[in-house]
């Protein structure tokens, strides 16, 4: 034991030597950690047991992961500012906001009236309160303890904060799965993994951030329960699985999976008391706490998607009752037929009556969300609103690559070592991977539930490979080359010299809890790895340690490029690589927040409506909620009609203000007329009779909006708002008058006038426009006698702009010749 | 919340919305008065006379005077017009028929007569309020209703007061008194989409608009039969009022007082003119048919408190003065068919309103639907003005602590859950105190 630890000594004391020695580049920061950590354990090392050392390189690998996810969330903050991202989290921010001020229950009860007016919406009956109750409590704390923090900087770095939490959990998780190693691995790897990122950078603050949390921590308290079998594990599982009801609406893919788990464990036979213990508290418990959301209400026991916890429990006290009987009665061993059959009777008759009461009407059927998992066409022909957001398309397969790397590649490794070496536990990750990868498929917003599990598998893989490889026991040279490889690439930037931290250390401990609690498996690995020779070892860790490089650059790039973007502020690099902030967004709700009377209603593409309400404070019809179907429609509707059918709908939902997004003169693709379609088909559902998408289309099926498109395309609401006096402004020497710079065409309705509407503001690159809807008018003129009088007038307008406003004599026909005419020429003069 | 409170606020767009500088609500007379000549001032004396009668303050101008004006510092110095200058080709001064628009826009009263001299700054204002005079020249002939005084060209017609508008606000008694109306002018005609005119005299079915100077119809007249208004009236969205009368001469002394006989033998001693042409003026002044809601309040019947925000199922009444402008003083309004709409998008209620001496009052529930919604008033009838009030409040649902508790279906429940509770204390205090085999085997 004792020479365990020297050489490890050894190792650091390599390590730091190397360090000082070679390192006048080398950051103060890394190095003055390093010496502590060594000084700290030099003078103990005889005191300190492995078990010691152990926990303090864990200790501080988990800090340091803990750390880098918090950091590597922060490039939005530091690039753009403390501002809060996208379209939902405005809304969580809005009304965390209003939690703060006006308690708890008044949030309870708050009756939105800036939203889906005339409908409004219940607020606290209509959403996961999770999210704005855990940042409510932090603030509240931090109130408490004196720091006066604004609500907004909680809600800001909520994501953040959590997802170095995550790490924890899913360290605990894997911990629990295989060993601390690989937990080590999995923590880190959740740390910076892109796929996780996406959705929990600073800024982001939606329910997702805390979700994944909830998710990992229910299951790592769920595996540890099934382990134990304790009823206190648990109730902590139920109270977990409450958190994470009041968090999110994925808590369905929990209440599924943990069945579908202890399902599959009766099916194998792995039946046992810990099981029955764990499952039927956490469900019962679980069951109850779940419908104390308001959301979720009754839920759990009337539809579809919960049964088959439900049926599951039925099946599992069944399955307890007949291995009672099987225990007590005497020679039971005859009957075992018999009680096979019964068991699966039971099976049966539980699904039966399951299907039996979804005919009856008791139990809702399947939602068509999700049916849209399982038949992927399904929303694009019936809910064309869950089709168009594009969250919900099919996942490509670069962009498992591109969110995951090359956790993707060691993924279906671990799970086959998990398979290969089957417990209890393991069951669980497996069939975790198998859904998960397979939502993650059909949604690509679904590969957030992936990349935790993905994160587990790949890091299982990693620790098992290396258990192999970086053995000190056959050879302690191996470790040492992975220690200088990492000095020459700490000139690097700081992030990422968290990542090569972390990795180091997932490596160094290794060969101590190897060689001090071998388990079956370690010894197996012991006798494979007499086989390889060291130098082959430490070629194989040397590649192991570079791609686990290559994997923290990746992570951080697209971390840093593709998902810090708050995308209501849009950033453009100049040819000399400056950047030109575009802050349209703001600017139009900043305008209509000081511009418009208090109580005006804006009309816009359900979209915008979170920003509209969260950053203009003024009344929406339609938002990001989409839970009215027939109110959208009737906003597509009058998006996709022509101005005077739409001045109709306008007038009878009292709209005072038409807002659309228009990207064609700087070449901004996520805009209106591109999401233009999606109106329509929406419309068409609600009003088949009205709308067509056909008529949108030109004879061939192309969606143009220049000369040849649909004459009903270019005189629709949505083409005229977007392109008023669009066709006056040239973007370009080289292009005409009217070129859209996003869809590269010349618009085909150049010179139009607006009839109901008026232009009222227009942001700095036109990405925004503002419409006024205008009062009837207040005379009716005659068209005929205008037209003649017009044509008239214009003889004498001539005379009358000369003269403007001076004093003129009139003209008056027949009029009689008095001589009072000299009056006119005594004030001439 | 503490927004909400001002539930009051909404739209509340009374009669006097749109006058800025304008007092359109008749306590203020002053009445520009333009004309061709100012020799009409004496043709038409009786006429005037009647208005100064009535407290107008008549300033008399000549259409073509180069000093006219009706802005002055940015406020309008009158606040009517009569226009009895057919003629007027061009107006003299800052004036323009689009200035005239912009009176009316504004809130402004003006009546209109024409003649068959008809000049464009008086076809164009016509225009723009959607009459369409007939072209310059242009006469209503009637070849079967004449007066005995025409002279050979039909063109001094005899108009029937069956033609009449039946609304005694804006005709006064001159339907009542059934008294033939002289007319000698020029004939309109307008879009007969256009809901915001009146057609308050038409020719009668053998009228139509010609030249006639010409003896042969060259082109189909320009209006006939019926469709030829004599006199027509515009209430602007703004219920700014527009009166055009097709004949200057309607208004003059000698047809106020000649007798007349028509070509069939008819007689009577007097025309219905003067009556009519009162009437009318009274009613394009804003002297009569003038509407304003006040006071609107809205509150709980059960303790009579405006709460910043309904709870759906509500009692609550609704409250508005009417008043109605009579003979110089707001008097209470006296109609009985005045309703009140709940509306969200559809009306959800919909009540008449009952009338206290101009009190109206409405009582209803709230529906079992919340929502934003507005009480809307929407009080338009011929010769009043058009009276439109929406009041917006927001019904919420019931407040997590206003359900109804220990319903009666729920006992059974309620029992369950309490029998349980005894049963799990009762069971674990055998487990604990029982000393058996039993309890260990459960353990393990």
């Amino acid at each position: 034991m004792a020479a365990q630890v020297t050489t490890n000594q050894s190792i650091i004391n390599d390590d730091s030597g190397s360090l000082t020695t070679d390192s006048e580049f080398q950051t103060n920061v890394n190095s003055k950690k390093r010496l502590s950590s060594s000084s700290n354990i030099l003078p103990t090392s005889s005191i300190l047991s492995p078990t010691g050392l152990t926990s303090l390189i864990s200790f501080i690998v988990l800090t340091c992961a803990y750390i880098s996810g918090f950091m590597s969330r922060l490039f939005s903050v530091i690039r753009f500012e403390s501002i809060i991202h996208e379209f939902d989290p405005w809304f969580n921010y809005r009304s965390t906001a209003y939690m703060t001020e006006n308690g708890f229950y008044n949030f309870l009860n708050w009756f939105d009236e800036l939203a889906w007016y005339p409908l409004g919406r219940i607020v606290g009956g209509t959403i996961y309160p999770g999210l704005m109750v855990t940042s409510g409590v932090i603030h509240w704390f931090l109130h408490m303890i004196n720091i006066p923090i604004h609500i907004r900087e909680i809600c800001v770095f909520l994501a953040p904060f959590f997802s170095g939490l995550t790490a924890l959990a899913t360290y605990l998780l894997t911990k629990e799965l295989w060993s601390r190693r690989a937990g080590l691995f999995a923590a880190a790897f959740i740390a910076i993994a892109p796929g996780y990122s996406s959705r929990s950078v600073a800024g982001s603050y939606d329910n997702e951030g805390i979700a994944i949390f909830a998710l990992m921590f229910t299951y790592f308290l769920w595996i540890r329960s099934v382990k134990t079998g304790s009823v206190f594990w648990s109730c902590c599982t139920a109270l977990s699985y409450f958190y994470m009801v009041s968090a999110w609406g994925g808590y369905v893919f929990i209440i599924n999976l943990i069945p579908v788990h202890v399902f599959i464990l009766l099916v194998l036979r792995r039946y046992s008391l810990r099981l029955y213990v764990s499952y039927s508290i956490f469900y019962i418990l679980g069951l109850i706490l779940s419908m104390q959301i308001p959301f979720v209400g009754f839920q759990p026991v009337r539809t579809s998607e919960h049964m088959l916890a439900a049926g599951v429990f039925a099946l599992l006290q069944a399955y307890a009752f007949i291995d009672y009987l099987y225990t007590k009665l005497p020679r039971a061993d005859d009957l075992k037929q018999l009680f096979f059959g019964l068991m699966i009777f039971i099976g049966l008759s539980v699904f039966a009556v399951v299907v039996i009461l979804t005919y009856a009407g008791y139990i809702a059927p399947w939602s068509g969300r999700f049916y849209s998992l399982w038949d992927t066409n399904y929303a694009k022909i019936h809910i064309p609103i869950i089709a168009s957001v594009s969250e919900h398309q099919p996942t490509t397969w670069t962009s498992f690559f591109f969110d995951l790397h090359l956790l993707i590649c060691l993924f279906p490794v671990g799970a086959w070592f998990c398979i290969k070496e089957l417990n209890d536990e393991r069951v669980f990750i497996v069939l975790y991977a198998v859904f998960a990868s397979y939502f993650a498929g059909v949604m690509i917003r679904l590969m957030l539930t992936l990349t935790p599990c993905v994160c587990v598998l790949a890091a299982i893989a990693l620790s098992k490979t290396l258990d192999y490889y970086a053995d000190t026991e056959t050879s302690d040279m191996s470790t040492s080359p992975v220690v200088p490889s990492n000095d020459n690439d700490e000139n690097e930037n700081e992030t990422e010299k968290n990542n090569r931290n972390l990795y180091d250390k997932a490596g160094k401990p290794k060969p101590i809890p190897g060689r001090r609690g071998p388990t079956n498996t370690n010894q197996d690995t012991d006798d494979d790895t007499s086989i390889v020779s060291s130098n082959i070892k430490t070629v194989v860790v040397i590649c192991i340690a570079m791609m686990l490089m290559l994997l923290a650059v990746h992570c951080t790039w697209v971390t840093s490029n593709a998902y810090s973007s708050p995308s209501i502020v849009l950033a453009s690099y100049n040819n000399d690589g400056s950047r030109y902030i575009i802050d349209d967004f703001r600017e139009a709700y900043y305008w209509l927040r000081k511009n418009t009377p208090e109580r005006a209603r804006v009309m816009s593409w359900w979209d915008y409506g979170y920003q509209i309400a969260g950053m203009g404070n003024r009344t929406v019809l339609v938002d990001n909620n989409t839970w009215n179907n027939s109110h959208i429609a009737l906003v597509g509707k009058a998006m996709s009609s022509n101005e005077s059918e739409a001045y109709k709908i306008m007038t009878m939902l009292d709209v005072d203000y038409v807002l659309v997004i228009f990207g064609g003169m700087i070449g901004y693709s996520g805009d209106d007329i591109n999401k233009f379609l999606w109106m329509v088909r929406i419309a068409e559902g609600e009003h088949p009779k009205d709308i067509r998408e056909q008529d949108y289309f030109t004879e061939n099926g192309e969606f143009r909006v220049d000369r040849s498109g649909s004459p009903i395309l270019l005189n629709c609401l949505m083409y005229k708002l977007c392109y008023y006096r669009f066709g006056e402004l040239q973007t370009d020497f080289r292009s005409p008058p009217g070129f859209d710079r996003t869809r590269h065409v010349e618009i085909g309705n150049k010179n139009f006038d607006l009839q109901h509407v008026e232009e009222a503001y227009t942001t700095e690159h036109w990405i925004v426009r503002i419409y006024k809807v205008k009062k009837l008018a207040n005379r009716l003129q005659a068209k005929n006698a205008l037209r003649q009088v017009q044509r008239r007038k214009s003889i004498y307008s001539t005379s009358k702009k000369t003269s403007g406003q001076a004093r003129k004599q009139g003209v008056i026909l027949n009029k009689p010749q008095v001589k009072k005419g000299t009056k006119v020429l005594t004030r001439k003069t | 919340m503490a927004r909400l409170s001002i539930i009051c606020i909404g739209l509340i767009l009374f009669v006097t919305v749109w006058s800025s500088s304008l007092n359109i609500e008749g306590s203020s007379k002053r009445v520009l008065v333009l004309l061709d000549n100012l020799a009409i001032r004496e043709t038409h004396s009786f006429y005037f006379k009647q208005l100064r009668d009535r407290e107008f303050d008549l300033t008399y101008k000549s259409s073509d005077d180069s000093n006219l004006q009706l802005v002055k510092y940015g406020e309008y110095i009158y606040d009517h017009i009569i226009l009895f200058a057919p003629g007027t080709k061009e107006f003299g001064g800052r004036l323009d028929a689009e200035i005239l628009t912009q009176f009316v826009d504004a809130g402004g009263n003006v009546l209109v007569a024409g003649s068959h001299i008809i000049g464009d700054a008086i076809r164009e204002f016509a225009g723009e309020c959607g009459i369409e005079f007939a072209d310059d020249k242009n006469a209503v002939i009637d070849h079967l209703n004449y007066d005995v005084n025409d002279n050979g060209q039909h063109t001094l017609i005899i108009a029937s007061p069956d033609n009449l508008l039946a609304s005694e606000l804006i005709t006064g008694e001159a339907k009542k008194v059934g008294l033939p109306f002289l007319f000698r002018g020029i004939g309109m005609s307008s879009d007969s989409e256009n809901s915001l005119l009146l057609d308050v005299l038409t020719g009668s079915s053998s009228s139509y608009t010609a030249n006639p100077d010409e003896k042969t119809l060259t082109e189909y007249p320009t209006t006939v039969g019926k469709r030829t208004l004599l006199v027509s009236v515009l209430q602007a969205r703004n219920n700014a009022r527009v009166g055009f009368v097709g004949s200057l001469d309607f208004f003059s002394n000698d047809f106020f007082q000649s007798p007349i006989q028509s070509n069939d033998g008819k007689k009577s001693a007097k025309s219905g003119n003067e009556e009519l042409a009162i009437a009318l003026t009274d009613w394009v002044f804003k002297q009569r048919g003038v509407l304003r809601a006040r006071n609107i309040r809205h509150y709980l019947k059960q303790d009579k408190t405006t709460p910043s925000f309904y709870t759906i199922k509500n009692d609550l009444v609704f409250n508005v003065q009417f008043d109605e402008f009579v003979h110089g003083k707001w008097m209470p309004f006296n109609g009985t068919d005045v309703q009140l709409e709940f509306v969200r998008i559809d009306p959800f209620v919909r009540t008449t309103m009952k009338n206290n001496g101009g009190q109206l009052e409405a009582q209803f529930r709230v529906p079992d639907t919340y929502g934003i919604y507005k009480f809307i008033i929407d009080y338009n009838r011929i010769g009043y003005t058009h009276l439109f009030s929406a009041t917006q409040v927001s019904v919420h649902p019931l407040r997590h602590t206003e359900y109804e508790r220990f319903i009666t279906s729920a006992y059974p429940y309620y029992i369950s859950s309490f029998s349980m509770m005894v049963g799990a204390f009762l069971l674990s205090f055998i487990v604990l105190y029982h000393r058996d085999e039993m309890p260990k085997t459960k353990v393990e």
